[in-house]
This record gives C-alpha cells, structure tokens and sequence, in this order.
C-alpha cells in the first residue's frame, strides 16, 4: 500500500482559487468568500441574487453541484465544507 | 462529472420505490458514520418504516448519489422522490417541528417537560447563570437519542421551551424535550468544581436476564456475546466457561460489533453488570442484559461446582 503523504495536496491558496472559478462559472457575478479551516477543510459564503426563492437545500445545492468534483473520489482536494453560508444581498 | 446512466436510473428507481427513503453508511441497526446514527435516531422517532440504502456495500450509488443530489455528504434523505437534506438540515427541520410535515406524518404534540431542580444544584446554576448568562444566553438542557444528558450555556434558539424549577430557568430544545420528562437533576460541590447527575426516567433500562434463562440461551447455542466483568482475582475464584473477560481487548471488540448484538454481562452480585450494560446502551447497544444475582445466584441455582465466594 502507497504511503500518504500529509498536505501533500496543493497549497490552500490553490484550491480556494479553483472553488472561487468553479462557483463563479455556476453562479456568474456572485460574491464569493472562502477561508480553510485547516488542510482540506473549507468555510464558504456566496452572495448572488440567483439565490432568490430558493429553498436552503436548493441554494446549496447550487454550489455544491459547481463544486462537486472537487470533492469526490478517495481522496479529493477538497475534503469538507464546514460551513456554508447562501446569501441573497 | 455525472453519474453513468445505469446507475442514476438505479438511483430514481429507488426512490421512487419508497416514500422514505435515506442513503447512509451501514444500516439502520448498525449505522457505520455519525451523521448516519443521528439521522436514524432521529428519523426512530417519527415513523417506524422506512427505506435505508447502505452505499458502503454499494460503491456505485455512494459516488452516483453525490452527483445526482449535488449533495458532497452521505447522509442523504428523500421524501417522495424529493431531496430533503443531509444530517444538518433533518436536525434543523427536528428541532423547529417542521420534519413531521416533510415526512407526511402527524405531528406529535409538543409537551413541555416538567423538571425538578434540587436545592444544591438550583444554587449552582443561579450562580452559573448570574456569571456566564444574559438575556439572550441561557442553561440549556439536552437529552441526546441515547438518553446522555448536556447541560451548556449557549444562545437562545427561537423554538425553545423555558422550563422552571426551584427558581431556575432552563432552556430546552424541541428534540430534547420529549426526552426530558421526568428528569431530576442534582448536584454536588467538589474541589473541581460542580458535579451534576441527571436521574432521567426515559432512559432505556437494560433487561433482566435469570440465571436460568442464561442457562438456556447457553444449552441453546443461541448467539450472543457474553462478558464477565469483574477482575481477574475473581474471577479466577469462579467463572462460567462461556463468558469472556471484559479486558480492553474485548472491550475494543465489542464496540466495533454491529449495535444490536445481543450483549449479556455478569459479575458476582448483579450490580456491576447492571452499570455495564448501562454503559453499553449508552453507547448504543440496544439488546442489553444484566445476569440477575450473577455468578452467585448461578453457582446455588444453575451450577454448584462453581464455588461461592
């Protein structure tokens, strides 16, 4: 079996850029905070009127489909949102 | 990326198979995660029936649920084909009393508990809250699905019952509840500080298993786990062959055993086994005894080679 190497991943600045990029693709205009909260660990906040009318779940939902493939597989870069926050304004 | 094809009309095909249907890791009598656990004990107390899809055993829908829900996390919960939420959200729609709607059941009405406060412990808290309170932080009381009782200061809630006794206030929140009631809670000053005890009638009791009914289940075969938990002097005194020595080793074990093994534990008298089993169904076991009169009471009415000591 490989060795894990810890944090070996690429640096936290990296993946927020790419979770910024791939948001703002689903979401065009939104504002978008990110911060990690350790390796592989995210906090998230958007702002973007496409929230409007939309349930909680259906609002994260939004992101979480422009994220997805960052955090599937075994091993994904991006391991847990802790938080995220779905703002309108 | 999106799922095969195969495996999102697997998925649809699930869901629209039950009204209730929850994707978690394990089953619903060993949940293997957590959020799986708190989302069964919670979805317990609302109906008795309902559809689990293990997606350990079904790495296909594991992957291909995440894709289809744009969901990352496992939990997930569908009602009538809709996508309701993961462990965070069934919790949130619990406590402000809206998941009864969303699983199409009746509501149970929401009663608030009656608690009593004994002296000590009402001094106590008057002082915590005069300290570390405010008018939007209270004492909050909480009864986990376990019956493991919290007691924190934290912010108000807007769906939280204030309950009073012995002049103190205590916020309760709606899950809790239902489990509160009845509960007593005392307190003792010690050199490290205040030491509640919470005495809850609720509390699931293990079960009282004779000493010839374990007999039988023995001559039986019947599967089940059996540990002797008093020390090795003793036991090395009197033992019953079929029992294991609850040590660390076997204690690891247990607790990596699917939570409703049936789990059976002795001692001499009956009490220590009694706190045993307590302890497991704490943590989770749901098919607990306790040998009544232990290993005495077996050595006059089952087996007199064992020697009394």
């Amino acid at each position: 079996m490989a060795l894990q190497i810890i944090n070996a991943g690429p640096p936290a600045e990296e993946i927020i850029e790419g979770i910024r990029k791939c948001i703002l693709d689903a979401i065009p205009g939104a504002e978008i905070e990110i911060s990690s909260g350790g390796p592989g660990h995210f906090e998230i906040r958007v702002t973007s009127p496409a929230f409007a009318g939309k349930s909680r779940v259906g609002q994260q939902q939004l992101v979480y489909g422009a994220i997805a493939h960052l955090m599937a597989g075994n091993n994904p870069v991006v391991h847990a949102v802790d938080r995220l926050e779905c703002l309108t304004e | 990326m999106a799922p095969a094809e195969a495996t999102r009309q697997q998925i649809t095909k699930l869901i629209e198979n039950d009204e209730i249907v929850l994707f978690m890791k394990g089953t619903r009598g060993a949940p293997q995660c957590g959020f799986s656990a708190t989302v069964v004990q919670i979805l317990d107390t609302y109906v008795s029936e309902y559809a689990t899809i293990d997606v350990l055993a079904n790495p296909d829908i594991r992957d291909g649920i995440k894709a289809f829900s744009s969901w990352p996390t496992i939990p997930q919960l569908y009602v009538k084909g809709e996508f309701v939420g993961g462990c965070d959200i069934i919790k949130e729609l619990a406590v402000s009393n809206e998941l009864a709607e969303t699983l199409g059941v009746t509501p149970a009405p929401v009663v608030t508990p009656k608690i009593q406060i004994t002296d000590t412990a009402a001094n106590i808290l008057r002082a915590l809250q005069a300290q570390h309170g405010g008018p939007d932080r209270s004492l909050h009381l909480s009864v986990d699905a376990r019956y493991q009782s919290g007691l924190s200061m934290a912010p108000n809630q807007a769906l939280d019952m204030a309950v009073e006794s012995n002049g103190v206030t205590l916020m309760i929140d709606r899950l809790s509840a239902g489990r509160a009631d009845g509960i007593t809670l005392d307190a003792t000053e010690t050199p490290q500080g205040p030491s509640f005890k919470v005495d809850n009638p609720n509390a699931p009791q293990p079960k009282p298993m004779s000493v010839q009914q374990l007999k039988q289940a023995l001559d039986a075969e019947e599967s089940f786990e059996l540990f002797d938990v008093r020390p090795p002097e003793e036991l090395a005194t009197a033992s019953i062959p079929a029992a294991s020595q609850m040590n660390e080793q076997e204690a690891e074990r247990l607790e990596s055993l699917p939570k409703n093994t049936k789990v059976v534990f002795l001692c001499h008298h009956g009490l220590r086994s009694q706190a045993a089993a307590a302890h497991y169904m704490a943590l989770g076991f749901s098919d607990v005894y306790s040998v009544e009169g232990g290993i005495d009471v077996w050595s006059q009415e089952v087996d007199p080679s064992v020697p009394r000591y």
